[in-house]
């Protein structure tokens, strides 16, 4: 009898992930983020049930029961992104909820196409999956995987079927894009992984990189696209986690060492990217505006979030001593180890344009100033400080010293996928 | 008998597909509910020793987990899928006042064209792979992948919120029969989930449209382009 629920290496790494970025959003937001009690009852009571849902996701065993749990996970989030019932929230809000619904109802025809190849298997656990691997028909088996990898991958943010992305990150309050970007995206990418290695299991792992090759360049294309003249600084970071979603399946895609690149980098971004879109709140507080040409003087206006800004772009930017830095030089080089050097070179050129592109956005935010005006230096609660000032230490601890049972744990994770 | 439903249900599926009334549609969804209904009925009687009454009896009595699980799914797709998701989508389109979708992309005779040549289609692919679909009725299959395809076209020509949220019960109708056809089943928790997102869903986004309603009046996808990244959004 098999348990709808198990704990390996491969989930635990999420896990870690997804507890410590709520525990710091839960110490940004505070338990009185809405104005009235009936409002924070039931403001709060949606996020657990969000966070909860991700659990789930997380720690099934079962594909069919992680279907329910993503879905779920689109439902729960849903009230929270249109929580000021502002315009553009509705707007984003009625996207995000239809495209992934309609995504993940894609997921569910691979999976009832991946029973129908299945044969005598007649199991959706993953461990009777595997066992039966080479039983399952190939055909079917590939264009489930398809049908699972869009299905999926609309959550997951992979270019072809991201646009739901900004626009969803960009109107939610500020620590709900952060636990969006950080943990939700990752719910997702854990379900591709889960059936990468069916799929390996199964001899077709040449599709798999295929794909996730195309998908994962495409991200960080049109991230280096629309990132260049960007003009909503939550929209920037929205891209950017198209672009990391991007990397994450390159490394995937590229298997040994890019793998393990591939879930350090899915760790770390999701430690700065949810320090960033903290931050971002901060920012969105003290000028009441998500527009970049706006926000000018933030290190006079409040030093302490104009330093977590700019830490936080060098960090997601890949500038040492990020851990992004050493899961971007793993997936390099099993580029060159893999002789794909078209392809790698394509991958550097491409984000040195997102570098420059989110990097000059960060400075003028940062540092231009106008000629006449003097900016009031303002405060902010403390608790609007401390959870990014521990991410970002975090992040710049895992950049220069990886512990090793953390190593280890990611070792054995890597182990799960390929 | 079920092959006379499915023909039916793919009938039914032409019909949204051309028509333009609300009622109509939500009616068209209600009878695909009642439908898949009987349906899992019958695939859950097949199971049955039915060689004589009384051995039907005793294995009722025998696999009580089974009844149990099978009734409990059975009464669930029929209150889910036959009333309360028609019977959501009637009233918020009774209270946004909303009785046709009249603008299409283009003309709903084209639509039927298209719908029907997916049809044809999805049957003879369906019969001409008969090898490859192992143990499946070609009938169910070709069926539930035409409705899947048309459930995405009738959403992309369909300009109003509402008539895309009927869409997409269409399309989930039709992921419910392709379920169906094979033979194996899905634990009942899976089930069971499935079903109760599906109506969560379909729920959240009427209450969406609602939501949309008060702030821009008559809710039109057209009007929904607010969020771009182009300079032309922000001289609006």
């Amino acid at each position: 009898m098999n348990n709808y629920f198990i704990l390996d290496s491969l989930n635990l790494l999420f896990l870690i992930a997804l507890v410590v970025v709520t525990v710091c959003v839960m110490i940004y937001q505070g338990f009185n983020y809405c104005k009235s009690a009936k409002e924070n009852l039931r403001y709060y009571s949606i996020f657990f049930l969000f966070f909860l849902s991700m659990v789930g996701a997380l720690l099934s065993n079962h594909l069919g029961l992680t279907w329910v749990f993503v879905e779920a996970t689109t439902l729960t989030s849903a009230y929270l992104i249109m929580l000021h019932k502002s315009k553009n929230s509705l707007e984003a809000t009625w996207k995000y909820t239809f495209l992934c619904s309609i995504g993940i109802s894609l997921a569910f025809v691979g999976i009832i196409l991946l029973l129908i190849g299945s044969g005598s298997v007649n199991s959706l656990f993953y461990n009777d999956l595997y066992a039966n691997a080479t039983a399952i028909n190939p055909f079917w088996l590939k264009l489930s995987f398809i049908f699972i990898l869009i299905g999926f991958g609309t959550k997951a943010g992979f270019a072809p079927v991201h646009s739901w992305l900004p626009d969803a990150h960009a109107e939610a309050p500020s620590p709900v894009s952060a636990m969006l970007s950080a943990t939700l995206l990752n719910s997702a990418v854990l379900v591709i992984l889960r059936l990468v290695k069916l799929m390996s299991l199964a001899g077709l792992g040449h599709t798999v990189q295929v794909l996730m090759l195309t998908m994962g360049l495409l991200s960080i294309f049109i991230t280096a696209v629309y990132v260049y003249k960007i003009k909503n600084y939550k929209r920037m970071l929205a891209y950017s986690s198209v672009e990391n979603m991007g990397i994450i399946a390159i490394g995937i895609a590229l298997g040994s060492l890019g793998t393990i690149g591939a879930l350090i980098h899915l760790l770390s971004h999701s430690l700065i990217k949810s320090s960033l879109f903290l931050t971002s709140g901060n920012i969105l507080h003290l000028y009441n505006t998500k527009e970049v040409a706006e926000v000018k003087d933030l290190v006079n206006k409040n030093k302490c979030t104009s330093w977590l800004w700019l830490l936080g772009a060098m960090l997601i930017l890949a500038i040492p001593p990020s851990p992004l830095f050493l899961s971007e030089f793993l997936i390099i080089k099993q580029f060159l180890l893999n002789q794909q050097y078209i392809l790698c070179i394509v991958f550097v050129l491409l984000l040195t344009i997102v570098l420059f592109g989110i990097m000059s956005t960060v400075l003028k935010m940062d540092y231009s100033k106008d000629a006449n005006t003097e900016t009031q230096p303002v405060k902010l609660p403390f608790n609007n400080y401390l959870p990014q000032i521990f991410l970002i230490v975090t992040a710049i601890v895992l950049g220069i010293y990886m512990p090793n049972g953390l190593f280890e744990l990611i070792k054995n994770a890597g182990g799960i996928i390929w | 008998m079920i092959n006379l439903l499915i023909v039916i249900f793919g009938i039914s599926m032409l019909y949204m597909a051309t028509s333009s009334r609300i009622a109509a549609q939500t009616n068209m969804l209600r009878l695909q509910g009642i439908i898949l209904c009987i349906i899992t009925i019958f695939a859950h009687i097949n199971e049955l020793d039915t060689s004589s009454i009384w051995a039907a009896i005793t294995s009722l009595f025998t696999h009580v987990d089974a009844l149990v699980g099978a009734t409990f799914l059975i009464l669930e797709t029929f209150v889910v899928k036959a009333l309360i998701i028609p019977n959501v989508l009637d009233r918020v389109a009774e209270k946004n006042n909303i009785k046709r979708d009249n603008n299409p992309q283009f003309p709903n005779f084209y639509t039927l064209v298209i719908s029907t040549i997916i049809l044809f289609a999805g049957f003879i692919i369906a019969s001409s792979q008969a090898d490859i679909l192992q143990n499946i009725s070609s009938l169910y299959f070709g069926v539930s992948v035409s409705t899947i395809i048309t459930a995405f076209v009738f959403i992309a020509i369909k300009k109003k919120l509402l008539t895309h949220i009927i869409g997409f019960a269409m399309l989930e109708n039709g992921i419910f029969l392709l379920s169906l056809s094979i033979a194996k089943e899905m634990p009942l928790i899976v089930n069971l989930g499935v079903l109760l997102d599906v109506f969560i869903a379909v729920f959240i986004l009427g209450l969406l449209i609602g939501e949309i309603g008060h702030i821009y009046g008559n809710p039109d996808v057209s009007q929904l382009c607010n969020l771009k990244d182009s300079e032309m959004a922000k001289d609006e």
